[in-house]
């Protein structure tokens, strides 16, 4: 299995060193556009994940909400994107997020990663993802690894 | 209550190809433009699609008489050993790891674990799922 040219490849993209003085800096932000109805047939068709929260507005109104719920997993994707447009996707060791309150079809979604530890081998991150009126929507750490990986050839 | 004999519950094994059609749709549904992503090293939360491939969560809850409209995704992590490769092989194996509740038992909290290997056994990822069940609340009406 060639594990090994694909990382050269994706090495040379790691566009963030960090130091110990970084430690508590904001390191990478990502602002996408409000998920839309569209957005979220198409990641049902591409998760397999057909909850009519997320595709059927009656049923979401039913359930308390005032538009289409966005899928946590499309959300923690978006965080996926934001840690994937700095760093190197082989390059992350482990990912997680606690979902503490739905996003809606239209709602603007600020995604923030902050240095939480610089190790000799791995970067800590703590992740936020927060709405406009400044709800926490989810929040998580990602370990980012900085020295290469030795893949079996 | 979700009888705790439940736990250690393993789903049967299944094997899925990574689809490169299915990777660049899943990526251009997440928004990510990087043709890294179309034929490279998949977005690191598309291993949530492939276990969901077979053995969906809808399916193990449904196993344990879990009313679906009742339940939240609280959270997910993934553990990443070694990268997936639109057009691997690979093999999952589900199970339920835990089943534990809060507050006298309002909440309970079902852990389901993912194993992801490759055609030569190595262990290329894992995930766990925690699922939350809301016992006695409203049922929602489709």
């Amino acid at each position: 299995m060639g594990y090994g040219p694909q990382w050269r490849t994706e090495s040379e993209c790691m566009k963030q060193r960090f130091t110990p003085n970084d430690v508590g800096s904001v390191v990478a932000t990502l602002q996408p556009a409000p998920s839309t109805a569209e957005e979220l047939v198409m990641y049902s068709n591409a998760s397999g994940d057909t909850n009519p929260l997320h595709l059927k507005l009656e049923f979401a109104k039913k359930a308390g909400f005032d538009n289409l719920v966005v899928h946590g997993m499309l959300g923690m994707a978006h965080m996926g994107r934001l840690l994937t447009s700095h760093f190197p996707a082989a390059a992350i060791a482990s990912f997680l997020v606690r979902f503490s309150a739905v996003i809606l079809v239209g709602e603007q979604v600020n995604y923030q990663a902050t240095l939480e530890e610089c190790g000799n081998e791995f970067y800590r991150l703590a992740l936020v993802a927060t709405t406009t009126t400044g709800g926490v929507v989810m929040k998580g750490e990602a370990t980012i690894r900085i020295t290469e990986p030795t893949f079996p050839t | 209550m979700i009888s705790r004999a439940l736990i250690g519950l393993s789903l049967p094994t299944f094997q899925v190809t990574v689809d490169a059609e299915r990777v660049r749709l899943f990526a251009q549904a997440i928004g990510e433009t990087n043709p890294d992503y179309f034929n490279g090293i998949v977005p690191p939360t598309f291993l949530k699609a492939i276990d969901g491939e077979n053995n969906s969560s809808r399916r193990i809850l449904e196993l344990l008489d879990v009313e679906l409209t009742n339940v939240l995704h609280v959270e997910q992590q993934f553990d990443y050993f070694a990268p997936v490769h639109v057009g691997d092989c690979i093999t999952v194996n589900r199970k339920v790891i835990d089943i534990h509740d809060k507050r006298d038992g309002a909440l309970e909290f079902i852990v389901i674990e993912s194993l992801f290997s490759n055609v030569s056994d190595q262990l290329l990822g894992r995930a766990k799922q925690w699922v939350m069940v809301r016992n006695g609340a409203r049922k929602v009406n489709a």
